[in-house]
């Protein structure tokens, strides 16, 4: 193989915000920042495209030393599952820029330098082969990000920030010390192929099981240390939000399954049935704070704790639809709920409210913009013909399959979706218009829906024909469920 | 000792040597050149200090010991050298403008900062506790009188003879520790200390000579419970010194202390409890009263206690691996303190002390570039990565697992989130807070050689940490 693809993704962005630091003018800066985003999406899809759906097994794989003395390379490579993720987020740091286009006026070259420095950490995590690189990355992202947040957040923004900060950061010092014991009795080494061929006695893996759920469920989140989201969501900026919405809550999930599941089967089968009680507990007491909320991000993000809480159902349904469901419902949320953000965030900068309560009758006003707004709105409650449809309904068979009451109560939380969401919808959308102020109102721009329709265009896609989708993850999936349950029990 | 023994003992100490002799010359040039020539006084301190580092990399002697088996010139000691060269030299950078600021004429000033070098080079070079005296007490009488170097500042004096004080004391506590290891042990020398104990391990007089001796060396690191002197001597100092004394001083304290407590008299005792004990309490100990510091100084003085403590869990973890720890642990710290510490020396201008948190507040708006500086000693400081503060905490944490101590880990990664909170705090007021006032930050061509350079290492050995790593690990001793 001669192009080193996966480090050319990564590595663009990073070059990207480099090239940042050297040019003048607010105007420059956008739009190289947009090039970069964009070439790096191109290299995603060459990646997709060149992409063999038929293995497990990690390509693209590169590999160099390090710190040779602790074992540490520098290894990239994707499977099905990062696959996915890589362009996602690819996907969504181009529709980042478009959406901070407007939205931030002041230290311009400073946020997209952000931006782009999380982007490529980012993508770091999700091509990692090497542990170490991967919490080097991990942890990283939390220097942009308290800076996104933190900066040019809203009101609140420092408390946020510092929530943020200090509830992720205790988590992954956690997982860190799970880390450096793993690499010990993993037989020295980083390597996370060598480390999932490794079997650990069940006592250990427990214990690493903990670690490691205490970072992932931090970022995930899930119900007890949830609290960090509402407010680090509602005061990022819009870009912020998509971000953490859509690729940062999905890391979470990734950690279980490229490290929990394959790395500790024995403790995942063994503590399933309290992660699936966690995550049905997240599902139902989301969609319950969702529906009191009257601030728009705010609903948005309670609904986050509440599909989030699907996408763990899945995974820990342990079996073949409830993963496949989880994954899709990851990437899945990523587009929704990237794009429910995006959209509150248009309506921010032209209102200055995101009370519901503030708004009424925008159908009339912005006949786009609420076009879009449904949309979304339909595909995260689920409605068939939209992605999350496919996703919820396997995560829930899977569900069913594994635990009977659990996925009745999950069946729960899909109604209580269909509730908040439709209430919102309704509020904002349909009946007489509200407010003087909103009169002026103007719909969506040509800038506004270059970010909006690709995201649209994979809700369709998602939802009248996953099988693209279902493919690229369909290798990798069997052989976790494998490395879970044991080459001789079978699934 | 005959005459060739001491020439090659000569050889051997040819860097300390180096350094005595032209502190002494820099003193008559001092009372020679009566006009106002600081710069002079600079260069000749810094090409002092990089003739030292010449014979240093280049050794003239070998290895072997010296001095009748007081001294060597092992590796060990070398990468301690490189260390204390580091910090005198970047001390030196950023005394130029601050001194000049402080009405500090006299080259007295440089002269002791050289002494003080000697004798931290002379600690880590000893091999026997009255060699190791001799450093000690050579390294903080002038860091005494450093501290005192603002006359008429009262706080300076206060700081400086509550030092003197305390030092006093603790070093009688350790001259009282060694008697009891020459009285039980018939020798003062480690390496034949170690040879004469091994039969009887629990012999309570023993147990009470190594802990007066732990307590005389932890009191120069400023553990707990000996660190009551540590803040009120940084906030007085002259800023430069304490800059100097964070890095350097201490290093000097941690090559000690490795060289005794790796000892086997201080293995067989079981010191490891006690030292892991105090890692725990000084580490909290910092952490926490670090949050509420409101002056930058007296907040650092905290941080410097608390990187103690976690340097110290690599002491507990001992071995290869421990050793190396703690000695990268001091490279990458010397590197990103002494980034920090330029930081608040360059806001000493005009009517700004520099010291108050609250006057950064805002300070990313109009200097950007510094304010990404200040972003990456803190968040290297706090242990984030891809900084080195991430790595040397790190390889202090793979050598205490390898040890099998995982809970005194999980214990360490607790507190460090801890005081990751008082970092990101400055951060926040430097990012996140509207400029209150114009800030004019002394940036001489100096002080921006000293960022640089300590941006770099705190930068680059984050990034590729195999060489360093590398290095640490051939220095260790016996290993």
């Amino acid at each position: 193989m001669g192009l080193p693809l996966l480090s050319l993704i990564v590595f663009t962005p990073a070059v990207g915000a480099a090239l940042l630091l050297l040019l003048r003018g607010d105007g420059a800066v956008r739009w190289t920042a947009l090039g970069v985003t964009i070439l790096d999406l191109a290299l995603c899809i060459a990646m997709l495209a060149g992409f063999d759906t038929t293995t497990h097994a990690m390509q693209f794989v590169e590999r160099h030393r390090w710190v040779p003395a602790l074992g540490i390379t520098f290894s990239l490579g994707v499977d099905g599952i990062s696959a996915l993720f890589v362009f996602l987020t690819a996907l969504l740091g181009t529709v980042c820029v478009l959406a901070s286009w407007a939205a931030i006026d002041r230290r311009v070259k400073a946020f997209m330098v952000s931006l782009l420095v999380m982007q490529a950490l980012m993508l770091g995590v999700f091509c990692a082969l090497d542990l170490f690189l991967f919490y080097v990355c991990w942890e990283a992202m939390l220097i942009p990000m308290y800076l996104i947040i933190g900066v040019w957040g809203g009101e609140g923004r420092v408390y946020a920030a510092f929530k943020f900060f200090l509830y992720t950061l205790a988590g992954s010092l956690v997982f860190l010390v799970g880390v450096i014991a793993l690499y010990f009795q993993g037989g020295e080494t980083f390597d996370i192929i060598a480390l999932t061929a490794h079997n650990l006695p069940f006592a250990v893996q427990s214990w690493l099981f903990f670690a490691f759920l205490i970072a992932f469920a931090v970022k995930v989140p899930m119900v007890p240390v949830h609290t960090w989201l509402p407010d680090a969501h509602v005061q990022a900026p819009t870009a912020g939000s998509i971000i953490l919405a859509g690729v940062l809550l999905k890391m979470g999930a990734y950690g279980f399954l490229r490290f929990s599941l394959p790395m500790l089967p024995e403790a995942s089968l063994y503590y399933s049935t309290l992660m699936l009680a966690l995550s049905a507990l997240a599902i139902v007491y989301g969609g319950l704070l969702a529906l009191a909320q009257d601030d728009l991000k705010k609903l948005v993000a309670y609904s986050s704790i509440s599909h989030m809480g699907f996408v763990t159902l899945g995974i820990f349904a342990l079996n073949l639809r409830g993963l496949q469901g989880g994954i899709l419902q990851m990437f899945n949320h990523g587009v929704t709920t990237g794009a429910l953000f995006l959209l509150v965030g248009l309506i921010y900068e032209r209102t200055h409210t995101r009370s519901i309560a503030d708004y009424g009758g925008l159908m009339k006003l912005a006949p786009v913009y609420t076009s879009f707004l449904a949309l979304f709105t339909l595909s995260s409650m689920a409605l068939p013909g939209t992605n999350s449809f496919v996703g919820e309904l396997l995560v829930l068979s899977g569900g069913f399959a594994a635990n009977l009451a659990l996925g009745a109560v999950a069946v729960l939380g899909a109604l209580l979706s269909a509730a908040y969401l439709l209430g919102m919808y309704g509020r904002v959308s349909l009946g007489p218009v509200s407010a003087a102020g909103l009169s002026k109102i103007r719909d969506v721009n040509a800038r506004e829906m270059a970010a909006i329709v690709p995201l649209a265009i994979f809700v369709l896609w998602v939802g009248l024909y996953p099988k693209p989708f279902l493919s690229i993850i369909d290798a990798s999936v069997r052989h976790l469920l494998v490395q879970v349950h044991g080459a001789g029990s079978g699934p | 000792m005959n005459a060739a023994a001491l020439y090659q003992s000569a050889l051997a100490s040819l860097p300390e040597i180096v350094v005595v002799i032209g502190a002494c010359m820099l003193l008559i040039l001092g009372q020679v050149v009566r006009k106002k020539r600081h710069d002079l006084f600079v260069w000749v301190s810094i090409a002092v200090v990089l003739v030292a580092a010449l014979f240093t990399l280049v050794p003239a002697g070998g290895a072997g010991p010296a001095y009748a088996g007081m001294f060597i010139a092992d590796r060990f000691s070398v990468f301690f050298k490189l260390i204390f060269y580091l910090a005198t030299l970047l001390t030196f950078l950023l005394s130029r403008k601050y001194a000049d600021f402080e009405g500090i004429g006299s080259s007295e000033y440089y002269v002791l900062l050289l002494f003080a070098l000697s004798g931290m080079m002379i600690m880590a070079s000893a091999t026997d506790l009255l060699s190791i005296y001799v450093g000690l007490e050579l390294t903080v009488i002038c860091t005494y009188v450093l501290t005192g170097f603002l006359r008429r500042e009262r706080r300076s004096n206060e700081a400086a003879l509550k030092y003197v004080i305390l030092g006093a004391v603790s070093t009688g506590i350790f001259l009282y520790g060694v008697s009891l290891v020459y009285g039980l042990t018939g020798t003062t020398q480690l390496d034949a200390m170690g040879a004469a104990v091994t039969g009887d391990p629990v012999d309570p007089g023993l147990l009470l000579a190594v802990v007066f001796v732990i307590a005389g060396l932890v009191f120069k690191v400023g553990a707990v419970p000996f660190h009551m002197w540590l803040p009120d001597v940084y906030e007085g100092a002259p800023t430069t010194i304490t800059a100097f004394m964070s890095v350097g001083p201490k290093a000097a304290g941690f090559a000690v202390i490795l060289r005794v407590f790796l000892n086997p008299l201080v293995a067989e005792s079981n010191a490891w409890i006690v030292v892991a004990v105090l890692a725990v309490v000084t580490m909290a100990l910092g952490s926490f009263v670090a949050l509420v510091q409101d002056n930058f100084k007296r907040l650092l003085a905290y941080s410097s206690i608390a990187h103690a403590g976690f340097a110290l869990f690599g002491v507990v973890a001992g071995g290869t691996d421990g050793i190396a720890s703690v000695m990268l642990y001091l490279l990458i710290y010397a590197f990103m303190n002494l980034g920090i510490f330029a930081a608040v020396i360059m806001m000493r201008n005009g009517t700004s002390s520099g010291e108050v948190i609250e006057d950064y507040a805002g300070f990313a708006r109009p200097h950007p570039v510094l304010a990404l500086l200040m972003l990456l000693y803190l968040f290297s400081l706090a242990g984030i990565p891809p900084t080195a503060g991430f790595f040397a905490k790190f390889y202090v944490l793979v050598a205490l697992v390898a040890r099998g101590h995982v809970l005194l880990a999980v214990v360490a990664v607790l507190l460090s989130a801890v005081a990751a909170y008082f970092y990101i705090r400055i951060v926040m007021l430097v990012y996140m807070r509207e400029p209150k006032r114009a800030f004019e930050p002394a940036l001489t061509p100096m002080v921006g050689a000293a960022l640089a350079v300590t941006a770099a290492g705190t930068i680059g050995i984050g990034l590729f940490p195999a060489w360093f790593l590398r290095l640490a690990q051939q220095s260790v001793f016996g290993g």
